[in-house]
């Protein structure tokens, strides 16, 4: 029995968590996803958006130094530049910023320092990109370790993580991380053995991750309360596999597919978030540029120069959008009958 | 002197039309004015409505500290010394408001002899009493007022405080309500005592006034207007004092009725006003819309530059600020036309640390720094900063998280990486800001900085960078300015109680700090007037210390 999961990874009929009975037995969870988004045109055309997003992200220093010659931190308030053969402010007299010039240098326009609009998006992205994977790969880490360990054991371990996901579950999210976001902003995240800069981008990352974790959590709890129960389990315990190596070897190929479900809807709030906090000021920590503090600045001039908000905004939204569409996508064939999403899930 | 640190919106602030020796800038938007009282026509009687962005913290003259409060209350409680309801520098001309006369002062400063006027009665029509006088200091004591700190000074008001008996007497102050006589003995000479019964903080409040906050159900006081409608967060109303009688520099309101209402969106005012649906607004309307206003509302919009100080700190005691090569790289390498952007044109490029058109002021002119009208010198400083052996250095630069200390801080941060030095902003939350640079502990080196005058006196400004206000905690000279020169002229200075007999100290200190450079002044705040068209634009006076003067706002 034991063999069953572990060459396929995908847990006999019936033994599947969450109900993932349409992905094909011989498909790997992995593959059934991506065979579900290659057939569906939605999910190429987000697929495309978000690779496009993230290329043009990393590409970030290429368009600085060779295209609008400038870094996202310079700042150019008395600065002009030529548009059809006139010199136009970069930043006007009455402090308005230029809008886009479609040209190389300021090609969405400058924000209130006269910082390169186009510069600073495409190194938001970077860092928002950069806080969604880490703070997703925490989450869904932390989520899947204390789920099992949950699930598992039930007793008071079970006990303990389940009131400890329930005071998480019960405290507003955004207040959550505003309150740590603030907390550690000035002196940083000092464990003793964790030392993290309150400018770091590891820090909003961690507090995103964080408050998601319960997210993650409570659907795996769910899939392992059954997945213990099924008989390759027993079978496991039967031959005297430890708890340690039945949770590695029978329970977690098993909940990989809740975890492929999860990924695209937790990396999509956790996007949102990040926007979220750094425009309240309890995330990305200024002048470090992220589509939430880019938003932030353009709040005040929205009047006369909407781009500030408008661009960043778009951005935004379209890769939140995109990672939804393809969660839909992935979750339609991998989990049907909404059985990860549902009640505990990111989705409700 | 520990006293509420004054932010952009919320703290105490007072705002002025400047001298034209310092403003010549704001000819284009209509800015500051000579001076003088209103000339234009002003009708009597209607109700006006107003807004405000935040309600004042107090309704309580003991208590407020917020240019909010003080705008309204300067208009309903009157102290014994008052300021002209003028613009410009006769507004800042200290006056009798409820004395009879300007004090005697004994030869040795430390004596202060006033005489209140006869027949004076409160909005309520009670006599005025000497005495009230007495009570109003204890009010600002017992309360642990922001401004009981201008009044420790009297003798015997600090074991007044420190009893924390209520009805216990400030051996220091006698009065007589028979004859009205009033005397006030300090415990050491103060230069700037006359301002400080000048404050909202003495205004006269009747002498069973309870020692607590009376926002709720305010005190009445004597002034042209009296408060009603106090609605905490909401709103208020000033209606015109039927029972006061206009003294020689207080003249009576214009308006019957004036309905203050708390508007927390700044885009909203700025439309309301524009639509004529409100017809004065308290704060600047936001950026964005202050193009519009500059070309389209001519009629209805000025623009003031006040009397304040926009500054960046350099802690001498830390390095690399503790060379003096590397604050002149800085110094050098400072724009000021870049900064004025940053605050959207509403800020007035200067070199000098105290601000035009207050006691002292001197232009340093020409600039030992460069122009700060022009490109600045970025080759020297970065000399400098190689000359000084600082390339590298890491240096933080302090801002909070309110406009526009945020920019200012990223400005600077990237102005010292583009010299040599290897900067980046911390961005500090507005509330605990002045509190966490002005604590050793943190020892910030450089960082966003500002102040408002509380009354129109250099002493007001140089307690910033007086050795002698040095603290551990809630530090104010954030620079740690220490020069025993400086210490020297600004105690001289500030002992003196006339005032322009003591300019020219006050001037010295200025030139030296700039030309130390201890601190890096880059200007003064612009702050705008705006009303709706069936007001009487001309004849609502702008006040030096109290900016709207709301008793001139009436109908065209």
């Amino acid at each position: 029995m034991a063999s069953a999961k572990a060459t396929a990874g995908v847990a006999p009929a019936g033994a599947t968590p969450a109900g993932a009975a349409a992905v094909a037995p011989a498909a790997t969870p992995m593959r059934a996803a991506a065979r579900a988004v290659r057939r569906s045109k939605t999910a190429m055309v987000s697929v495309g958006v978000l690779l496009f997003i993230i290329a043009a992200s990393f590409a970030a220093p290429l368009w600085a130094d060779h295209v609008a010659q400038t870094g996202p931190f310079t700042n150019h308030l008395t600065d002009t530049v030529q548009i059809d053969g006139e010199a136009v402010n970069v930043v006007s007299l009455d402090g308005v910023p230029i809008g886009p010039t479609y040209q190389g240098r300021y090609f969405l326009g400058a924000d209130g320092n006269g910082r390169d609009l186009m510069v600073r998006l495409l190194y938001g992205g970077r860092n928002s990109l950069f806080i969604a994977l880490v703070s997703m790969t925490f989450c869904l880490f932390v989520g899947a370790v204390l789920g099992t360990i949950a699930g598992f054991f039930r007793g008071w371990p079970d006990a303990i993580i389940s009131r400890a996901l329930d005071v998480l579950w019960a405290t507003p999210v955004i207040l959550l991380g505003i309150a740590l976001g603030v907390a550690t902003a000035l002196g940083g995240l000092n464990l003793g053995f964790v030392k993290i800069a309150g400018d770091s981008l590891w820090l909003p990352a961690l507090i995103i991750g964080v408050v998601q974790i319960v997210y993650v959590a409570r659907p795996i709890r769910s899939s392992v309360l059954s997945l213990r129960e099924r008989p390759f389990v027993e079978a496991a315990r039967a031959q005297g596999f430890g708890s340690i190596r039945i949770m590695r070897r029978e329970i977690l190929p098993n909940i990989v597919t809740a975890l492929l479900v999860l990924g695209p809807i937790v990396v999509a709030q956790t996007v949102a978030y990040e926007a979220a906090l750094s425009f309240l000021g309890a995330g990305v920590q200024r002048p470090n540029p992220s589509w939430g503090t880019l938003i932030a600045d353009g709040t005040d001039v929205l009047t006369s120069a909407p781009h500030l908000t408008i661009v960043p905004g778009l951005v935004l939204a379209a890769t939140v959008l995109s990672l939804n569409l393809i969660g839909d996508v992935v979750r339609e064939a991998l989990d049907p009958r909404g059985l990860v999403t549902s009640g505990d899930g990111p989705g409700r | 002197m520990t006293r509420s640190r004054i932010t952009t919106a919320l703290v105490a602030l007072s705002a002025t039309a400047v001298l034209a020796a310092g403003c010549g800038d704001d000819k284009d938007t209509g800015g500051g004015s000579e001076g003088g009282s209103a000339t234009a026509e002003v009708k009597s009687g209607g109700t006006f409505t107003a807004y405000y962005t935040s309600f004042p913290d107090y309704m309580d003259p003991a208590l407020s500290y917020t240019q909010e409060g003080w705008t309204a209350l300067w208009t309903v409680y009157t102290p014994l010394l008052t300021y002209k309801h003028a613009e410009g520098a006769e507004g800042a001309t200290l006056v009798p408001g409820l004395a009879e006369a300007m004090p005697e002062i004994s030869d040795d400063g430390l004596t202060y002899k006033l005489k209140l006027r006869s027949g004076l009665k409160y909005s309520d029509g009670s006599a005025v009493k000497a005495n009230d006088f007495e009570h109003s200091i204890k009010r600002v004591l017992n309360l642990e007022s922001g401004g009981s700190a201008f009044y420790s000074v009297i003798e015997g008001a600090e074991k007044y405080q420190s009893d924390g008996k209520e009805d216990a007497d400030i051996s220091g102050i006698t009065a007589d309500d028979a004859t009205g006589d009033i005397t006030i003995k300090l415990a050491k000479k103060d230069g700037s005592f006359n301002f400080y019964l000048a404050m909202n903080f003495a205004g006269l409040v009747k002498g069973d006034t309870p020692f607590t906050n009376t926002t709720d159900k305010p005190a009445v006081g004597v002034g042209p207007f009296k408060l009603e409608g106090v609605q905490p967060g909401r709103g208020f109303k000033l209606v015109k004092n039927e029972n006061f009688t206009p003294l020689p520099d207080t003249p009576e309101a214009k308006a019957d009725q004036i309905d203050v209402t708390v508007a927390k969106n700044a885009r909203r005012q700025a439309q309301d006003v524009i639509a004529n649906k409100v017809d004065f607004l308290q704060d600047p309307p936001p950026a964005d819309q202050l193009r519009e206003l500059r070309t389209s509302y001519t009629d209805r919009y000025k623009e003031y530059v006040t009397n304040s100080t926009y500054y960046y700190f350099l802690n001498v005691d830390v390095p690399p600020f503790d060379d003096v090569k590397v604050r002149q790289a800085v110094a050098y390498a400072v724009d000021e036309r870049a900064l004025a952007r940053v605050f959207g044109g509403l800020l007035a490029p200067s070199c000098n640390f105290l601000p035009p058109g207050m006691a002292g002021f001197e232009k340093v002119d020409p600039c030992p720094w460069g122009d700060p009208n022009a490109a600045p010198d970025i080759e020297k400083a970065k000399a400098l900063i190689k000359e000084a052996g600082a390339e590298g250095e890491s240096v933080t630069v302090f801002g909070n998280d309110e406009d526009p200390s945020t920019p200012v801080a990223e400005y600077m941060s990237d102005l010292l990486n583009q010299i040599g030095l290897t900067a980046k902003p911390r961005i500090v939350e507005g509330s605990t800001y002045f509190q966490t640079i002005g604590n050793q502990k943190t020892k910030a080196q450089i960082g966003f900085a500002n102040w408002f005058q509380d009354y129109p006196a250099p002493s007001n400004f140089l307690f910033l960078v007086d050795g002698a206000s040095i603290q551990p905690t809630n530090n104010q000279n954030f620079g740690n300015v220490n020069d025993p020169e400086i210490n020297s002229l600004i105690k001289t200075a500030n002992e003196n109680p006339d005032i322009e007999a003591a300019a020219a100290d006050y001037a010295a200190v200025d030139r030296k700090l700039v030309e130390n450079p201890y601190v890096l002044p880059y200007g003064n705040r612009k702050l705008t007037k705006i009303t709706s068209e069936r007001v009487a634009f001309d004849g609502l006076l702008w006040h030096p210390v109290y900016a709207a003067d709301l008793t001139t706002l009436g109908l065209k």
